[in-house]
């Protein structure tokens, strides 16, 4: 798709995703036995053919960019266009990091500006989807529309969700849940076509008045001036808030209909290449409904769980309805149940960890227990 | 001359062979691209011991099948190969001029590659086959090449004397030097067989090569020719011993035991060793799926496979579909087969992207090897077995059969 840049934040939710981004952004938070979520916006863009990607970071991004590097695994490494990635952008006259989106996108006008393209797709980096913006770009043609945003049918677990209230495609109203709503709403997935001018104009006459926040004092505001659509996405859609829907939208991966719809449609996710060894099952292993990803040793009993790469579980130990992070050591004897285990965390021998099913317990990276 | 592209060393890897021996396995593609190991092909091993001893340059010869092998090497990226000066060529046969051929043998292929390897004016070649499974640091070779001062090295690895007799011999004395060279004797002298692993001096290996293409009654193989050539000239020949895992697997036999060897932890066969990664073109595919039904053991499962059935010391390939109440034993199924509900496998090879229909039945369990050879029935790439069909050990079914 020719005429679109794509512009990735990386830091959403920071705060609400507790331990799990103490040590990277939420763009790096590692999903599904191999992947960060960066890896879906960023596929699906390349699979769109959108391959000018600008992304802002606001902290804690080595992990991010240690995970990215040159963009090769997402073939975006080019000449022409390719990822270009903002470090903190430090605002000159409040000597603090930028607060909303309004600011982030101010803070890169210049990029945004130098770029040739007409159109730019905005989001969020804590989506996980399987989408191709090309369907996007047409609705929105055909529509004349000024802003199209991306919604999914979900009710809304986590206050702050962005409800979406439309006729047809065209939004009517906008606001924020405060309380989880027992119904299914159209609710926002924080992704946005517009066109580069408009953008830019919106943002500037907002930052100059002193507003941060993209949704509230552009999107909410300009309804009813400017047309703005919505765009349902049907295939699966995982929004991760906090720490409760990042166990949930987890373990939805292990129903088949789910990972068929974020993995095996027409597009390929793109994730870092690590060349791990094929997971070693030994004499002991008993696995059930479990999603496993390459270099692990399994002697053990791994149930309802996921187990990102280079994941040891020795004999005797069992992890139950549990997501353990790449290198994670489960040693003999212990249990882990309604655990996430952070990257290269050593569970020792004969320990327990439990959390709740609605409480699931973090430990978080580096540790030993 | 001395020039800015100068490479003290370069590998030049045969990977033109048929494989005639692997039989469907090897209709469609070259045998360096036959798939291994759950994620790799076997010229992944050589291509990562190169990239892993420090040697950037590589030429593939290629000629027999050469598109998926072409493809499937690209520009080297996986390899890291991809350099700005260096990296992996494909070199198939060319036209020169009026003439332009074949590659008669191996020692024609690299003859006609001369110009090529001269473009990096290095002083050592090395030269690698695309049909073997081993982890070798070849610096190290090369480094006992110029020890010795020798011409050229020939790496060996200690064989039974029984097996002795299906390998090409060398005969050292006491300091290693090659005295005689015996290509698979009846009664052999010594248990140091050749792992068709070459270092040469490439200024004589050179002059070697274009005699004996004046050679008419050369039949242009190392082997046969070249080297028994420089023995009786009196160059010095030394042989390298290698210690550690390595297997030709040229024939399915072979093949499957190099599989089942990953399986066993005192096979000498450890690809988990991040100092010396096997690298391969990674297929972008998600996690494996073990679901409620599986029961798996003593096996390798990898990335993007979905196992509903039962498998027991098998290796399961990445996008590989194993149906509910299926079983699987001692077997191999590469990348994308898909093994229908309650279909039984064992002491097979199930092919990219065959599909075993319901309830077949895919060889026999066996105790021991037969003369040697396991009767290993193989399921050809793309072929379709319809349910309860009943293929027979070592029988091989080939696609639209």
């Amino acid at each position: 798709m020719n005429g679109v840049m794509g512009v990735i934040f990386a830091s959403d939710n920071e705060n609400k995703l507790n331990e799990l981004t103490i040590h990277r952004t939420t763009a790096s938070l590692p999903f599904c036995g191999r992947y960060r979520l960066i890896d879906f916006a960023l596929s699906n863009f390349v699979n769109s053919g959108i391959t000018q990607i600008g992304i802002v970071t606001r902290s804690n991004y080595s992990s991010l960019m240690d995970h990215i590097r040159m963009g090769r695994d997402w073939d975006l490494n080019r000449k022409n266009g390719g990822l270009s990635v903002f470090p903190p952008f430090v605002l000159n006259s409040s000597r603090e990091m930028y607060k909303g989106k309004i600011e982030a996108i101010y803070s890169i006008q210049g990029f945004l500006r130098r770029c040739p393209e007409e159109y730019v797709l905005l989001s969020n980096s804590n989506i996980a989807m399987n989408i191709d913006f090309d369907e996007v770009m047409a609705a929105h043609l055909a529509a004349k529309a000024d802003v199209t945003m991306l919604v999914h049918r979900a009710k809304p677990t986590t206050s702050r969700r962005l409800v979406v209230e439309s006729e047809g495609n065209e939004v009517k109203d906008l606001y924020f849940s405060i309380t989880p709503i027992a119904e299914e709403k159209d609710l926002g997935l924080n992704v946005y076509l517009i066109k580069k001018d408009l953008l830019l104009s919106l943002v500037e006459h907002e930052y100059a008045r002193g507003h941060v926040d993209f949704e509230k004092d552009v999107l909410m505001k300009q309804l009813g001036s400017i047309r703005i659509n919505s765009f349902l996405v049907k295939s699966h859609a995982a929004i991760v808030d906090d720490v409760r829907t990042y166990y949930n939208e987890s373990m939805k991966v292990l129903d088949p209909a789910i990972r068929e719809d974020l993995f095996y449609g027409d597009s390929i996710i793109y994730t870092k290449v690590k060349d791990s060894v094929p997971t070693i099952y030994k004499e002991n292993a008993c696995v059930k409904n479990s999603l496993i990803a390459d270099g692990c040793e399994i002697d053990g009993l791994v149930e309802n769980s996921i187990l990102f790469r280079g994941v040891k579980v020795e004999k005797g130990a069992e992890v139950r309805n549990s997501i353990v992070m790449e290198d994670g050591k489960v040693m003999e004897n212990s249990s882990v149940c309604y655990a996430i285990t952070d990257k290269n965390v050593t569970v020792t021998a004969g320990r327990t960890i439990s959390g709740y099913e609605s409480y699931p317990v973090v430990i978080v990276k580096d540790k030993t227990v | 001359m001395k020039s800015r592209n100068k490479k003290e060393c370069v590998a030049m890897l045969l990977a033109g062979g048929q494989g005639t021996r692997l039989g469907v396995l090897t209709h469609d593609v070259a045998k360096p691209a036959v798939p291994f190991g759950g994620k790799y092909r076997i010229i992944d091993f050589p291509l990562s011991n190169c990239v892993n001893s420090g040697i950037d340059t590589i030429g593939v010869l290629t000629q027999y099948q050469p598109f998926e092998l072409n493809q499937y090497i690209g520009n080297g990226q996986p390899w890291d190969l991809d350099r700005l000066s260096g990296g992996a060529y494909v070199l198939p046969p060319y036209v020169k001029g009026k003439e332009g051929e074949w590659y008669k043998g191996t020692a024609n292929a690299i003859y006609q590659n001369i110009n090529f390897v001269d473009r990096f004016n290095p002083e050592y070649v090395v030269v690698l086959s695309g049909d073997h499974i081993y982890k070798m640091d070849y610096d190290k070779m090369l480094t006992a090449h110029k020890e010795k001062g020798a011409d050229c090295t020939i790496a060996v690895i200690n064989v039974s004397i029984e097996e002795a007799s299906r390998f090409g011999i060398m005969n050292t004395d006491g300091d290693d030097r090659i005295f005689e060279f015996e290509e698979k004797p009846k009664q052999p002298k010594s248990t140091n067989a050749s792992m068709g692993i070459y270092v040469f001096t490439w200024s004589v290996l050179r002059q070697y090569l274009i005699d004996d293409e004046a050679d008419p009654n050369s039949q242009n193989d190392f082997g046969k020719n070249v080297i028994p050539k420089m023995l009786a000239d009196g160059k010095k020949l030394y042989a390298y011993r290698f210690k550690g895992y390595w297997k030709d697997v040229g024939t399915i036999s072979s093949l499957w035991e190099a599989n089942m060897d990953l399986l066993n932890p005192k096979s000498g066969l450890q690809l988990n060793d991040p100092g010396w990664k096997i690298y391969a073109r990674n297929s972008a595919e998600p996690p494996h799926f073990a679901a409620g039904s599986a029961e798996i053991t003593g096996s390798i499962v990898s990335e993007g496979a979905m196992v509903l059935g039962s498998v027991k010391r098998s290796v399961i390939s990445h996008s590989a579909y194993i149906g509910l109440g299926a079983s699987i034993e001692d077997s191999v199924i590469l990348p994308g087969a898909v093994i229908k509900a309650g279909a039984i496998v064992r002491h097979a090879i199930v092919a990219e992207g065959a599909v075993v229909g319901e309830g077949a039945k895919i060889g026999a369990k066996q105790k021991a090897p037969v003369a040697g050879e396991w009767q290993i029935a193989v399921v050809g790439p793309g072929a379709k077995i319809a349910p309860s069909m009943t293929v027979a050990p070592a029988e091989m079914v080939k696609e639209g059969k």
